[in-house]
């Protein structure tokens, strides 16, 4: 970045410009251990500030990446071409709650939780809830479209949000979709926003879409002797048309590796356990985790427990909570990855996962949110065997093609990045990038935003 | 820490980012820099020339860049909650210390430091003479007659800001012991320097009720301060020179157990003194004997005939308004906080309510109240709010810093709140 570049900035963003080696380097990561330096960073305070520095990027031709938590799991806000980081830290404000209205306006780098707890103080419920809702922010959880456990129920990010203002790659400032509960006027160009990884717009402003805080929670723990039991009693609960809020499957690569670190209470032969979790009024919480509990039993349960008070709900989440500690504990390193198959051919793929392990002498460890079909596989990488980590990344690619081959995606909810953009094309197709990369021109005519994600090209821009 | 050791424990560090959501600071601050992540990248990095961590652009070595990595890590409360709450049970604490050893060694200790921790606080003498001083020259500064005893508060300048800071006694607690008080007994009591020198009824309460609990308890004559100050600041000469002192005294007294009213000195004892004694070290066998025997002072009332004896109190206080403060240390670091909780509970009765916000960090965080008062006031206003707002008018605790910031704090926000050590409550429901 060039010195006329960095006076500009400081002009906008006064002493919330940064430039020391300390501040680059601290924004120079997120979670996926991969590190690159950017030239600098600035914290905005509102959607004019963003929108100065984006028309100075397009004048001076250096990128922009938004950042907000850093907590992404494929690189999204890596400046991988360096540049300018744009970080929502400060832009953290509820706005606006509408309980008439079932509304919320948030700023950008609101986390996700802090909004969840807004919107309990007035009974309602913003549903997604991706594991890193404490810390995370909404604008990651809108450019990632993230995910959680009740997405099975409850539906992604996308479906929450309503209305977006973002300062285009191009300097404009947009304001997309509606206040409304419906509208179709024109394309939706708020979908368009949802999950694009920063590389459209800078999001500035979240109108969300907020529901009714369900009264009561209700959380059944079954234990299997296989995968396939329980994959196939996913199917059935499914079938007994109860939909859960949560559905977790852990396979037993997974308690194996909780087993390990820490002690747990379960008999002898479990090799797989689902946790199902419903909510709703009391009286249908109660009759649907009946209907659950027939359904486990009926595919093998050879144990189900039940709990609908919080510490009871929390001991049977204990297993599911200690796995990705206890990830860490067994390998050092993981390959993380977060596909999705049609839940009709989650047996198929879980069995083609184990057999992969056996056949590749590799650790694999999967669980996730089986109620849509999405399971985190971690391959295990256990030291400096540069054999392990050949396998191990050949292992990815073939997970990655199978997952394709089964009509899944290979990514559920961490999104692209850099992660992910070497397997793109596999999923998209040539057509579909093509027409993608037109998308990205007509919002960031100069490539100036989050340039080098998604898909492998040189960008024009240059540091 | 040899490097390569530590080069590991920060290895451990996955950048996930979930320590941003309990840190003490980052809400105020809200950079990276100011989370254990930034500040563990920017050790990693600084480390990076010497000892080859793969890192992205290694921070040149070079004195501006160390005094500013200096900077970021000194930049912490040390309240642990991060380490807490990291999935991947990175050593925080640990890594952040050794780092501003590191930097300590490297760029040595602003004079006044030097002094304080190599001088003052390891010696009893010493201390007793800067109390004295400053008993003698606070006449000069405004009184502030608060309920928890005399107070001076400071001008709003060179830094001060307004702060309230007990009066110093014209005479401490292990000074104040008759000749024929504090013989050996099976109990030992270290009061801590804040409690000797600055509270010195909270040392007092604290040595009576463990004589009712236990009979004849030691307390030694030449005890100095913990070394936490030292060792926080990356002092390990200095702590190592007040743990000696202390250490020597406690084998030599050869008691059962060794009770601290003061969660931070605790958490010397128990925790930090097997990690800066090296296993080599002739004192080492003494600090394993020693840190063996540390107990909370609530767990050791707790398990004596005493306790059976208290009887509550319940219409000194309103229902519910007698609340526990978790002292990082204390109730985090050590897990001691459940004993300090029931013990009020048994001692208030009814007048016990779980306090609002009673796990959250008082904000005084040793050396940080020094150096950024502002915000560490800030911290502690809002501690203080959240405990009024859910009703509580009493904050019980029993660690000294958070006591004198909790104090500090209440002088700002509500004259009406009351902070008291829990030595102080048990004491006032023994039998005259
Ligand atoms: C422990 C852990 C658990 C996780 N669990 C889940 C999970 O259950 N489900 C899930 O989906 N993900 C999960 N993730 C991944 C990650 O938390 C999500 O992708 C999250 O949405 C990222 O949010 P962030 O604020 O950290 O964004 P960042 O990582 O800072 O950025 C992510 C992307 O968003 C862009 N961005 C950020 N702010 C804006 C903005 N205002 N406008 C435009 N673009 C922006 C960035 O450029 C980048 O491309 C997890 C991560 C961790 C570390
Ligand atoms: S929570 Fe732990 S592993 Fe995660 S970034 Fe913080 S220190 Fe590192
Ligand atoms: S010790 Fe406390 S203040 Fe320091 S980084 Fe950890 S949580 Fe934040
Ligand atoms: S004084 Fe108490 S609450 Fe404050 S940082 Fe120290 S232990 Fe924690």
């Amino acid at each position: 970045m060039e010195a006329t570049s960095r006076t500009c900035l400081k002009d906008i963003f006064g002493d919330r410009f940064k430039d020391s080696p300390e501040d680059r380097l601290c924004y120079a990561y997120d979670a996926t251990g991969k590190e690159f330096l950017p030239d600098a960073v600035a914290y905005p305070v509102d959607a004019e500030e963003v929108r100065q520095a984006i028309l100075l990027a397009n004048e001076r031709r250096f990128p922009v990446i938004p950042r907000g938590a850093g907590s992404g799991f494929s690189g999204g806000c890596l400046p991988v071409r360096g540049g300018l980081v744009l970080s929502t830290e400060r832009m953290n404000r509820v706005l606006s709650i509408d309980p008439a209205n079932l509304l919320a306006v948030v700023e950008p780098g609101v986390v996700t939780e802090t909004l969840k707890e807004e919107a309990r103080r007035f009974s309602l419920f913003y549903p997604p809830d991706p594991a890193s809702m404490k810390f995370g922010t909404i604008g990651g959880n809108i450019a990632e479209c993230a995910g959680g456990m009740s997405a099975v129920k409850y539906g992604v990010t996308r479906d929450y949000v309503l209305g977006l203002e973002a300062v285009l790659g191009s300097g404009e400032m947009i304001r997309t979709g509606v206040s409304t509960a419906k509208g179709v006027v024109g394309y939706d160009l708020t979908r368009m926003l949802v999950g694009s990884e920063g590389t459209l717009g800078f999001v500035t402003r979240a109108t969300l879409r907020l529901l009714p805080l369900p009264e009561s929670t209700g959380t059944l723990l079954a234990l299997f002797r296989d995968n396939g039991e329980a994959s196939r009693a996913v199917a059935g609960i499914v079938e007994a048309r109860i939909t859960p809020s949560a559905m977790e499957l852990m396979d037993r690569s997974a308690i194996d590796c909780v087993r390990r670190v820490v002690a747990l209470d379960l008999p002898e032969e479990t090799g797989c356990a689902l946790l199902v979790e419903v909510d709703g009024a009391p009286p249908s919480v109660a009759s649907e985790l009946e209907g659950v509990e027939m359904a486990l039993r009926a595919y093998g349960a050879i144990e189900v427990r039940r709990a609908t008070d919080g510490p009871g709900r929390e001991r049977l989440w204990k297993l599911r909570r200690s796995i990705s500690p206890a990830l860490r504990k067994i390998a050092p390193v993981k390959l993380n990855e977060d596909i999705v198959v049609p839940r009709s051919a989650l047996p198929e793929m879980m069995a083609f996962l184990s057999e992969l392990a056996a056949r590749e002498r590799l650790t694999i460890v999967n669980f996730g949110h089986a109620g849509d079909g999405n399971i985190h596989v971690n391959v295990m990488i256990s030291g400096t065997d540069s054999d392990e980590r050949r396998r191990a990344d050949a292992a990815v690619e073939t997970i990655f093609r199978k997952t394709v081959d089964l009509g899944g995606t290979i990514s559920g909810e961490h999104g692209v990045g850099i992660s992910k953009a070497p397997f793109f094309e596999m999923e998209v197709g040539p057509l579909g990038v093509s027409v993608m990369k037109r998308l990205k021109a007509a919002f960031d005519p100069n490539g100036i935003l989050n340039p080098g994600k998604i898909w492998l090209e040189e960008s024009a821009v240059t540091r | 820490m040899i490097d390569r050791e530590l080069a590991e424990k920060i290895a451990a560090c996955v950048k996930c980012g979930s320590c941003r959501a309990v840190c003490t600071l980052y809400p105020e601050r809200r950079t990276e820099v100011n989370v254990a992540r930034g500040k563990i990248a920017l050790l990693e990095s600084a480390m990076a020339g010497e000892v080859g961590l793969p890192a992205c652009g290694a921070i040149p070595l070079g004195e501006e860049r160390d005094a500013a990595v200096r900077e970021a890590l000194a930049d912490c409360l040390l309240c642990g909650r991060c380490e807490r709450n990291c999935p991947n049970q990175v050593a925080v604490e640990e890594i952040l210390v050794a780092g501003r050893t590191r930097f300590a060694d490297k760029l040595g200790l602003p004079v006044w430091k030097r002094i304080l921790f190599d001088e003052v606080l390891p010696s009893a003498r010493a201390l007793n003479a800067v109390r004295a001083a400053g008993n003698a020259a606070q006449h000069l500064l405004r009184k502030m007659p608060t309920e928890s005893g005399l107070h001076y508060r400071f001008p709003d300048v060179a830094g001060l800001h307004g702060r309230t800071l007990p009066a110093l006694p014209p005479i401490g607690f292990v000074a104040s012991l008759g000749k024929d008080e504090a013989r050996a007994g099976e109990v030992m009591l270290f009061p801590g320097c804040v409690f000797d020198l600055v509270m010195p009824e909270i040392g007092r309460d604290s040595y009576e009720t463990l004589k009712a609990a236990w009979g004849e308890v030691t307390v030694s004559r030449d005890a100095a301060c913990c070394g936490l100050p030292a060792l926080a600041s990356g002092d390990r000469a200095g702590a190592m020179k007040a743990i000696s002192k202390n250490l020597v005294a406690m084998r030599a007294a050869a008691p059962r157990s060794i009770v601290f009213p003061c969660g931070s000195c605790l958490k010397m004892f128990r925790r930090d003194l097997l990690n800066v004694i090296p296993t080599d070290h002739p004192l080492r066998d003494a600090a394993e004997w020693v840190a063996e025997r540390c107990v909370d002072y609530a767990t050791s009332i707790l398990d004596s005939p005493l306790v059976r004896i208290l009887v509550p109190a319940p219409a000194a206080f309103g229902a519910g308004s007698v609340g526990w403060h978790d002292p990082c240390h204390l109730s985090g670091t050590l897990g001691r906080g459940e004993a300090g909780r029931e013990l009020l509970e048994r001692a208030v009765g009814r007048g016990f309510g779980e306090m609002k916000g009673t796990d959250r960090c008082c904000g005084y965080g040793g050396t940080f109240n020094a150096r950024d008062y502002p915000t560490s006031a800030r911290i502690g206003e809002n501690k203080i709010s959240l405990a009024i707002q859910g009703g509580t008018s009493t904050i019980v605790t029993a660690c000294s810093g958070c006591i004198l910031q909790l104090r500090d704090m209440a002088a700002r926000v509500s004259r009406q709140t009351r902070v008291r050590h829990l030595a102080q409550v048990v004491r006032g429901l023994l039998p005259a």
